[in-house]
């Protein structure tokens, strides 16, 4: 079978099957790859728009309180910053499991984790083994939380190694034993024994745990800077190492990669390490920067919308930024949108659904505009093998 | 699929009631005890038959499809928004025809998603795990969304019920097996329909081709079958059967809707076909067992087991993987699952 | 990642014409582009100013629900039923309306949405939005605050309290429960009562749970009893899973239970109609589910209620009119109705539960449940 790189079409060579290459330029191919998420987002907002016109209720309204919820203040930007910071991790996270061709969807179960231990760590560590100064106590906290993230995205990658059972439902199972085991320790052990406390929460964390604000009477934290800094460092490991390589090469044609004397089994393991190692770091950094403690909180989907941001950014890690933007203004502004025009925020999903579909598809958006491809699609599926 | 490995499902079922006796034996009497267990196996085991049933009609044609979970949560919206709309305009006297409408309507939602799906992945060729997703994020969304805008301002409407228990009178007094045969309808229509999805798969032209399909299309389109159109009838009647699912959950088991309410089990249904080998009676029987480890989590606490609730609530979860890991030998998909089918392009 | 292979646009005709049609393509898709962004502009900036404050003519009631949403049948609709009947009951009430979290890291932000628009009472829903609340009627000492299961004390976290214009409404869910229990208790004929109920970690949900477990004690030491809770979920589902709800009463009835408690929100509405489907009694929670829960009239024997709505109206109530009682407002719990049943409690059983009414009310009868779960 003909196999080709696909996620970056400039990448690969020309070939006879693909005469659009040569015929395109470069700069229109860029942008029509930039047009069309672009693209797709709006089309998306179209759809959305009927359909809660369709509900009864004012679409204008409801994307007038989208946009004010998230852009229209400084507050409101900070808030939207403050969503986007796990977004561009766990993004970053499922991209690189697709360069590898693999399907991370447990992004939730190796956040939850990471946050869990990084609370864990922030509030019981000094009372182990005395006063740490924050230059250590911080990065421990970090690091361990993306340690705990690392071994719960390597369970199903050592499952798909040893057993070929395919990581889509293994990692979902693992979503939900991750969230039933933090539940546990969180009404726990883990709990916070102030006798006032009614809540499934840890204690505060010590104060040399903590990532440090960005502004004053703002929630935005030092977690965004180091999302764009994982941004490069993924980005940089994805195209510049070996391993890298190593990982681009088992996702582009695994049996010509183990022919070439790759080690299978080990790189799916380290792949979806990596990929939970990344989720697990934004649980961290949501602990470290934004609560300060650990709190049994809800089902958020961050396994889907992490999906969703790496399929817009096409896995590019640089393309992931914009993504989680879009993601975190959708769902920080949703509360406005109810507030105003009584749209419940599950539209919020709706809209990523669609956004995705117009993404996955991008047949359709290519339709609709008469758009050239800018490559060849997308395609994961190796069945269940 | 062998008949040994089906075999072993159902002695890993026995195994399963049998823990259920040994933990409860101090506050009930064991066919008390394997009556419940077996009444609530059979049903919480009935969306994962027919999710898994769904599966197999999906696989055996080539399509990977990860969106029943989306399929069900449609199918149970759309059907339990059908028997209210019925309930209202037929009244009270009305009951069976509203839920009876209603499960139509679910069947047609699924149908319909299963049409989505197939024009993604089969007409459009878009990777279908990612159709998969997107069906499965509409689907979230969608639901989530119209029974808050539909619901909030004046709660939940008054849900017509759930269909009846049928007792097949003689067989449903029998000691230990009795509840067995007391069922409901969607509950029965699920052995129905493995039987007869047995029988289509594999005694059938259409299961024949169906299969052929699956395993080796180019050679199918060859011998003049439309891979295209074969492919797009098995998703919808995917869709169907797991449309019947999703009917399961707002008009039979409790008659109300919550998003998100199947939580999962689209996902166990899948790991039920997998694991019993992309077979209908193979997929009964893996739904059967994943359907035992629930009954079991859900006793356990009446049970008195000293084990806090969350940790057993692990239990379906760490089950299904364990199936797919291999416990007993691994399956073989149907070679050609989930690698779209180009009929222009040179053969690879 | 593999890529198909195949090129679809041309299907193989003339490059030359393929290259113009893409330049064509290609200004096309610059056209889409710049339209899509002026339209996205266009949305922006058309919109008005309805962050800032209102003048505010009347007065707004707002809420903030916890993370459970507003249709679950139970808590967050119960308030906002009840800021409902204000509106309806309160002169001069001219909006209300409510904000749904979805997500804990929101609570401050809802709130702020009402703050910022300078609405005149804020009902915050839940034990999780206390510190918010209390942070918030910190900052805006001109807005009236209820928090809704909400019971704070003076201490290091809390050094104002209690705030002049932050009232927190508690229950005494344990003695409902208790009731409940001697209830279920006195009517068993099988000597089985069961209990189903939303997690323990919740601390209304624990104090019905165990105030059952006490009733049941207290009224007939040598029935049998059966407490499941929904523990082995998260707090997204323990409230509205109806299905583990009635699969759990089911096997609880299987165990001889003939007299069960269904509590917890969605979760408990499920328990109760699998235990009326089945022929046994069910006792409700929180509101008179006689009228909630229609499907099960016929085997509701009453419902331990907390009189959510009474107190919610009674607080803004007095809000508007300048008494506001700040610190913690307790709120009244009852026993309801026997309705379809009536005829069948004997009038020793009503006698005695009067008389155990009265022993919880003047203090002789004590439940000796604590406020919350103690943690493990």
């Amino acid at each position: 079978m003909a196999q080709q790189p696909t996620i970056l079409a400039s990448e690969a060579a020309p070939s006879p099957s693909r005469p659009r290459a040569r015929a395109v330029p470069v700069a229109r191919a860029a942008l029509t790859a930039v047009a069309l998420p672009v693209l797709a987002v709006a089309t998306a907002l179209v759809a959305g728009g009927a359909i809660i016109a369709l509900a009864g209720r004012d679409p204008l309204l409801a994307y007038e309180g989208l946009w004010e919820g998230c852009c229209a203040s400084p507050r409101a930007l900070s808030e939207t910053l403050v969503w986007a910071t796990p977004y561009v991790f766990t993004g970053l996270g499922v991209a690189l499991a697709f360069h590898g061709g693999l399907f991370n969807i447990g992004a939730e179960g190796q956040l939850a984790l990471g946050a869990l231990v990084a609370a864990w760590l922030g509030y019981a560590l000094p009372g182990l083994v005395g006063p740490l100064p924050a230059v250590v106590h911080l990065p421990l906290v970090l690091l361990a939380g993306t340690l705990a993230g690392a071994a719960w995205g390597a369970v199903p990658g050592w499952l798909k190694a040893r057993t070929g059972a395919h990581e889509v439902i293994n990692t979902i199972m693992l979503n939900y034993v991750a969230l039933l085991a933090v539940s546990y320790l969180l009404n726990g052990p883990l709990r916070d024994p102030n006798p006032l406390n009614v809540i499934a929460r840890t204690p505060e964390i010590a104060l040399g745990a903590r990532l440090p604000r960005l502004a004053p009477d703002l929630r935005l934290h030092a977690g965004l800077l180091l999302a764009l800094v994982m941004t490069g460092v993924v980005w940089w490991g994805v195209y510049r190492t070996t391993l890298g390589f190593a990982i681009r090469a088992i996702g582009a044609n695994p049996a010509a990669a183990r022919a070439a004397g790759m080690p299978l089994g080990r790189l799916l393991v380290v792949t979806l390490a990596l990929s939970g190692a990344l989720a697990g770091l934004a649980g961290a950094v949501e602990v470290a920067g934004l609560n300060y403690r650990d709190e049994l909180g809800f089902s958020l989907g961050y396994g889907f919308d992490a999906i969703a941001i790496a399929l817009l950014a096409r896995a590019q890690p640089l393309g992931v930024i914009p993504a989680a933007l879009l993601l975190g203004a959708l769902r920080n502004g949703a509360a406005r949108m109810q507030f105003l025009a009584g749209v419940p925020v599950d539209l919020v999903v709706v809209l990523e659904g669609l956004i995705l579909l117009f993404v996955a598809a991008e047949v359709l958006v290519r339709r609709l505009y008469r758009l050239p491809a800018a490559g060849p699609p997308l395609v994961f599926t190796r069945g269940w093998r | 699929m062998t008949p040994r490995r089906l075999w072993l499902m159902l002695v890993a079922v026995a195994l399963i009631v049998a823990a259920a006796v040994a933990l409860g034996r101090e506050q009930m009497a064991a066919p008390a005890i394997v009556a419940s267990m077996l009444r609530t196996t059979l049903q919480v085991a009935t969306p994962l038959t027919l999710g898994a049933l769904a599966g197999v009609y999906c696989e055996r044609a080539g399509v990977v499809n990860i969106g029943i979970e989306g399929m069900m949560l449609l199918a149970a919206f759309g059907g339990f928004v059908a028997a209210l709309a019925a309930h209202a305009a037929l009244g009270d006297a009305a009951v069976g025809q509203s839920l009876a409408v209603g499960v139509l309507a679910a069947v047609l939602c699924g149908g319909l998603a299963g049409a989505f799906l197939a024009l993604l992945c089969v007409t459009y060729r878009v990777d279908q795990i990612i159709s998969g997703t997107v069906l499965n994020v509409l689907a979230i969304g969608l639901t989530g969304y119209l029974s808050r805008q539909l619901f909030f301002q004046t709660g939940m409407p008054h849900a017509p019920g759930v269909l009846p228990t049928l007792r097949l009178p003689g067989l449903a007094d029998l000691p230990l097996v009795g509840a067995v045969f007391e069922q409901q309808p969607i509950a029965l229509a699920a052995l129905a329909l493995v039987v007869l999805t047995h029988g289509v798969l594999f005694h059938t032209v259409w299961g024949l081709r169906t299969r052929a399909v699956g395993e080796h299309p180019r050679a199918a389109d060859t011998a003049g079958i439309d891979v295209a159109r074969v492919r797009w009838v098995n998703v919808i009647v995917g869709g169907l059967v797991a449309g019947l699912a999703g009917a399961y959950f707002t008009l039979e088991s409790v008659p109300s809707f919550e998003p998100l309410m199947t939580n999962g089990r689209g996902f166990i249904a899948l790991a039920a076909m997998i694991f019993g080998g992309w077979t209908p009676l193979g997929a009964w029987a893996a739904s059967l067992m994943f359907g035992a480890a629930q009954a079991l989590q859900i006793n356990a606490q009446s049970f008195g087991l000293a084990v806090p609730s969350q940790l057993v609530g692990m239990l379906p979860y760490l089950l299904t993987m364990l199936a797919l890991a291999g416990l007993a030998g691994r399956s073989r998909p149907p070679a050609a699952d989930g690698q779209p089918y180009d009929p222009h392009e040179a053969d690879t | 990642m593999r890529t198909q292979g195949g090129t679809r646009s041309t299907n193989g005709r003339n490059p030359g014409r393929a290259a113009s049609r893409t330049a064509h393509a290609g200004h096309r898709a610059w056209c889409a582009l710049a339209l899509a962004l002026v339209g996205v502009l266009a949305l922006a900036a058309c919109g008005g100013t309805h962050g800032a404050a209102q003048g505010t003519p009347g007065f707004r009631v707002g809420l903030v629900t916890d993370v459970g949403k507003i249709d679950d049948r139970s808590f967050n609709q119960s308030v906002w039923e009840g800021v409902q009947q204000a509106q309806g009951e309160v002169p001069g009430i001219t909006e209300a309306k409510y904000v749904e979290t979805t997500d804990p890291k929101d609570y401050e932000k809802n709130i702020q949405q009402f703050t910022d628009a300078n609405y005149d009472v804020v009902v915050t829903v839940g034990f999780a939005l206390a510190d918010p609340t209390y942070e918030a009627a910190k900052r805006h000492p001109n807005i009236r605050f209820i928090g809704v299961e909400q019971v704070l004390a003076r201490d290091d976290q809390h050094p104002d309290w209690p705030l002049p214009n932050l009232v927190g409404i508690t229950f005494e869910d344990d003695k409902a429960g208790f009731l409940a229990g001697a209830l279920a208790a006195l009517t068993t004929r099988s000597g089985t009562v069961g209990a189903v109920l939303a997690t323990d970690t919740v601390p209304p949900v624990y104090r019905f749970g165990e105030g059952f477990r006490a009733g049941v004690r207290y009224a007939n030491p040598s029935a049998q009893l059966v407490v499941a809770y929904h523990n082995d979920v998260g707090l997204d589902r323990t409230f509205t899973d109806p299905e583990w709800g009635k699969t759990t009463a089911n096997a609880e009835i299987d165990r001889g239970a003939d007299v069960l408690f269904g509590a917890g929100g969605k979760t408990g509405n499920g328990a109760l109609i699998g235990i009326v489907e089945r022929g046994k009694w069910a006792i409700g929670v929180d509101t008179d589910q006689y009228y909630t829960m229609p499907e099960a009239q016929k085997g509701l024997l009453s419902s331990a209620m907390k009189l959510l709505q009474p107190a919610v109206v009674q607080l803004v109530r007095a809000a508007k009119e300048g008494t506001f009682p700040a610190g913690t407002f307790t709120g009244e719990v009852a026993l309801a109705p026997f309705h379809d049943l009536d005829s069948q409690v004997s009038a020793d059983v009503k006698g005695r539960l009067a008389e155990i009414q009265r022993g919880l009310t003047d203090g002789s009868i004590k439940t000796a449940v604590a406020a919350v779960k103690p943690a493990s």
